[in-house]
């Protein structure tokens, strides 16, 4: 019953249909976790701290770590990130304050075709050209030349690495932040760009202190990006290499959870706890996107900048 | 209180007076377009050194408009074209880099906007520190000290310099941009009806301040109210849909104004 | 103090010069993606003609064929997801506009957008789990539920904001008349809000049909049969590129290519008439 004695029907026809999606969402995670149940009681908290996979015929010798992954989905989620932050935040400020005016529509135009362009799209261009790509100009030369330092220490045999999928990440992720930064900075009253220019700043002066007061929209901006980074699989899974391996090296091949995932679950069902432990590495996956993804909503609902 | 201090000498004296002063801004045939909107047509104004000169006018005339194009803050509006000369001090503001002239031409605007994610003293240091203006922290210590008595903030925040600007009230943080530009040492200072969004008390506070620096300065004060033209101006004009209808000393337009349009509006039947 | 003026001058110019070249930096990669899949795709089309539209793919090492099963695939996905995903996520966008105050209205809107941003892969693995599994098939029907979770929140997302952003006057005209609740919303906002949920409808629809995450263990994917019924798998463009791309064949690598091609078109003809009628749309 409503305050003044009448029954919102309407509120109870819509209702089981809000229910239905939270029930949806609620039972994704039950069923992550109860199939992550077996490989728990087999080997315990080991899947995600140990970086091993034992694929056997007999179930006592299988074991599986995926932290290998996690690493990977990490590293190659941060790289993403380092590189949409110059862009994003560029892209943004060049296309409100400078950009020539009839630049403006065709170049957001372009970056949003970029964000809603299929994702196998950038795939396949990843591992045919932008691997051989980074391959020649950028790996081969640094490992030439620089191999004694960590990051740079492994031989880019095939190109497929760490960096390949940071470099595809973070093209793919950059339009996404910037349309995040680009509302909030396009949203900042007048009245502060009016009072920074009256006190004789240049461009570059006025822009950093600008900059500086969407400072909340930039952090949520790039938490979604990493949050979008991370999930990703198949332009992944197509040039990070699929190998298990924790290297410090950008130029060495990994796995993210994802293209763990995508690649082991065909033949999973062959093993007893294989099955299991990808559920597993799915929960993990499903809760760092789920934190990061919740703190970047919020952030922008608090400043104002909620979508 | 102001107007009893004013010499009430006749008009042509104050005009010859007007004339022989050197200027502080001066306009040559102004024209402002907004896209094909045609705002002000053909402003021909000089506004002496020293005085407070009110620019006033119905909403819409365009007072603020005319007012941003003397330190060339109209630039940031893409759609904007200004035809004519505007000169500070004799010279060609066009002539000039923008940021010299912003320095030497400051404003305050119609909302109070210091910048909130910053500290109180960081607001009344940001133009000194982007200009060079100091060459030490104490040096920029004692000025933003100074700036702050000057706008007679500076008890009311002493103890606070370091908690951020937004925590001050609406004519706190009008005095703080006050503050602002004053601390650059400009030599003249646009105010965009200043006190439109503020109370009574603040009000009066700042047309007080305005008051005390022309003593120093040269004070262009755009205004809807005839009332406070009269209050804090010694010169005035009076702009009517983007064309300057009259100028002359306050106490002679509200005594004896020439135009019908101006008596109409000073007496209320317009605006 | 000229000099500073100077020094200051030159890094604005420094900067201005730095934020257009990341700029471009920006965009560049579309162009180059572009130019990649028509340099690579247009000869293959070319090659292939009508049959590579129609026909069933050509074995390993040997020739093109077609993809046909792929393209009928998708489309049926597409309508299958559109089915079941459309009614649900306009009823909920239109709980979270209507009740936007109500506990469970704010919470519905956070959770439409956490999954506008859940790792599609996982959607797929949790379709497999319920629908898979038991089935012991891969299925069109599978395919098609996983798709219609990941459209949803889009176009749940979309209403709640066109309905959001239609004036109160309207609303309030609508009561005025005495219209129950129900007719208010059907029979007048609807009507008002309906471009904008068609936007968010056709944006859902672009976004599922280049999907390949979820449909890796639910569709199953087909090449040489069309269909075969709701209960058996069934092909998608996306996923056969993902399998071709991964196989050590230089024709599939073609074929790969072709299908990348037909597949941005398609994309662009569903998305760039919507981007270009409207200011911004959400991704």
């Amino acid at each position: 019953m409503g305050k003044d004695g009448y029954i919102d029907t309407f509120k109870y026809f819509l209702l089981p249909f809000c229910l239905f999606v939270f029930g949806l969402f609620a039972l994704m995670l039950a069923v992550y976790f109860s199939a992550s149940i077996p490989i728990f009681k087999h080997e315990g908290l080991k899947i995600y701290t140990t970086n091993a996979w034992i694929a056997s015929e007999n179930p006592n010798k299988e074991f599986y770590g995926v932290l290998a992954a996690i690493y990977g989905s990490v590293y190659t989620s941060v790289l993403a990130v380092l590189i949409a932050l110059p862009l994003s935040i560029s892209f943004a400020v060049f296309v409100i304050d400078y950009a020539p005016r009839r630049l403006k529509e065709p170049l957001i135009v372009a970056t949003d075709v970029m964000a809603g362009l299929p994702t196998i799209i950038y795939g396949i261009w990843g591992a045919f050209v932008l691997v051989p790509l980074l391959k020649k100009c950028v790996m081969d030369p640094l490992y030439a030349h620089f191999s004694f330092i960590p990051l740079f220490s492994f031989k880019p045999v095939t190109g497929y690495s760490y960096l390949s999928a940071g470099v595809l990440l973070g093209i793919m992720v950059t339009p996404f932040a910037s349309a995040i930064i680009r509302e909030a900075y396009r949203s900042l009253p007048f009245m502060y760009r009016e009072a920074i220019y009256s006190l004789g700043a240049t461009r570059y002066e006025a822009t950093k202190i600008l900059i500086k007061q969407i400072k909340p929209a930039i952090v949520a901006g790039l938490l979604l990006a990493f949050g979008r980074a991370i999930g990703e699989t198949v332009a992944v899974s197509l040039v990070i290499g699929n190998t298990f391996n924790i290297s410090p090296s950008l130029f060495a091949p990994g796995y993210t959870i994802s293209s763990l995932i995508a690649n082991q679950f065909g033949n999973a069902f062959i093993y007893k706890y294989m099955v299991s432990a990808l559920f597993a590495a799915g929960l993990s996956l499903f809760f760092i996107g789920l934190a990061v993804n919740i703190l970047g909503i919020l952030i922008l609902r608090r400043y104002g900048h909620g979508r | 209180m102001i107007l009893a201090e004013k010499d009430r000498k006749s008009e042509e004296d104050a005009l010859e007076k007007m004339a022989k002063m050197r200027h502080a801004i001066e306009t040559i045939d102004l024209n402002i377009y907004y896209g094909d909107h045609h705002v002000i047509k053909g402003v021909n104004l000089a506004i002496p050194e020293k005085v407070v000169f009110a620019i006033m006018g119905p909403s819409g005339c365009g007072k603020s408009t005319m007012l941003r194009a003397f330190n060339r803050l109209l630039e940031l509006n893409e759609s904007t074209r200004v035809e004519g000369d505007v000169k500070v001090f004799g010279k060609s503001i066009f002539k000039m880099n923008p940021i010299e002239v912003r320095r030497t031409v400051g404003m305050v605007f119609q909302h109070p906007n210091p910048f909130p994610h910053m500290s109180i003293y960081d607001n009344v240091a940001l133009g000194l520190k982007l200009n060079k203006l100091v060459k030490d922290r104490k040096e920029l210590d004692r000025i933003v000290e100074w700036a702050l008595r000057k706008a007679a903030l500076w008890e009311e925040v002493e103890n606070k310099l370091h908690k951020p600007a937004s925590a001050l009230s609406g004519g706190q943080q009008q005095r703080l941009c006050i503050a602002r530009v004053v601390a650059m040492k400009p030599k003249v200072i646009l105010m965009d009806e200043p006190t439109s969004n503020l109370d009574p008390i603040s009000t009066k506070k700042i047309e007080e301040l305005i008051y005390e620096l022309k003593k120093e300065l040269t004070v262009v004060i755009v205004t809807h109210s005839p009332a406070q033209a009269a209050r804090v101006s010694d010169y005035v004009a009076f702009l009517y849909l983007g064309k300057l209808v009259e100028v002359g000393s306050t106490v002679d337009m509200f005594e004896n104004p020439k135009e019908k349009l101006t008596e109409e509006y000073l007496t209320g039947r317009m605006g | 103090m000229v000099d500073s003026l100077k020094v200051r001058l030159f890094k604005e110019k420094l900067f201005l010069i730095g934020i257009a070249v990341l700029t471009i930096s920006t965009v560049l990669p579309l162009f180059h993606i572009m130019f990649s899949i028509a340099a690579n795709g247009i000869p293959v089309l070319l090659k292939g003609g009508w049959d590579f539209i129609t026909g069933t793919l050509a074995p390993p090492g040997g020739g093109l064929g077609g993809i046909g099963p792929a393209i009928v695939g998708t489309f049926i996905l597409t309508v299958l997801a559109s089915l079941m995903g459309l009614p649900v996520a306009v009823l909920t966008g239109i709980y979270a506009a209507e009740y936007p105050n109500s506990l469970i209205g704010r919470a519905t809107k956070t959770l439409l957008m956490v999954m506008m941003e859940f790792p599609t892969i996982l959607v797929g693995l949790f379709v497999m789990d319920i629908v898979v599994l038991p089935m012991g098939s891969y299925s069109a029907i599978a395919g098609a539920l996983s798709l219609a979770i990941v459209m949803m929140p889009y176009v749940a997302v979309y209403t709640d904001e066109a309905l959001r952003n239609i004036p109160p006057k309207y609303r309030e005209g609508a009561f005025a008349l005495g219209l129950t609740r129900f007719k208010v919303v059907f029979r007048v906002l609807i009507g008002l809000a309906r471009k904008g949920i068609m936007t968010g409808i056709l944006i859902g629809i672009a976004k599922v049909a280049g999907e390949t995450a979820p449909l890796l263990f639910t569709a199953g994917g087909a090449t040489r049969v069309y269909f075969a019924g709701l209960n058996r798998p069934v092909g998608a463009i996306p996923l056969l590129i993902y399998q071709l791309v991964q196989q050590p064949y230089t024709n599939y690598h073609e074929i790969a290519w072709g299908a990348s091609l037909l597949l941005m078109l398609i994309f662009l003809a569903i998305f760039l008439p919507i981007r270009l009628s409207l200011k911004e749309v959400k991704l």
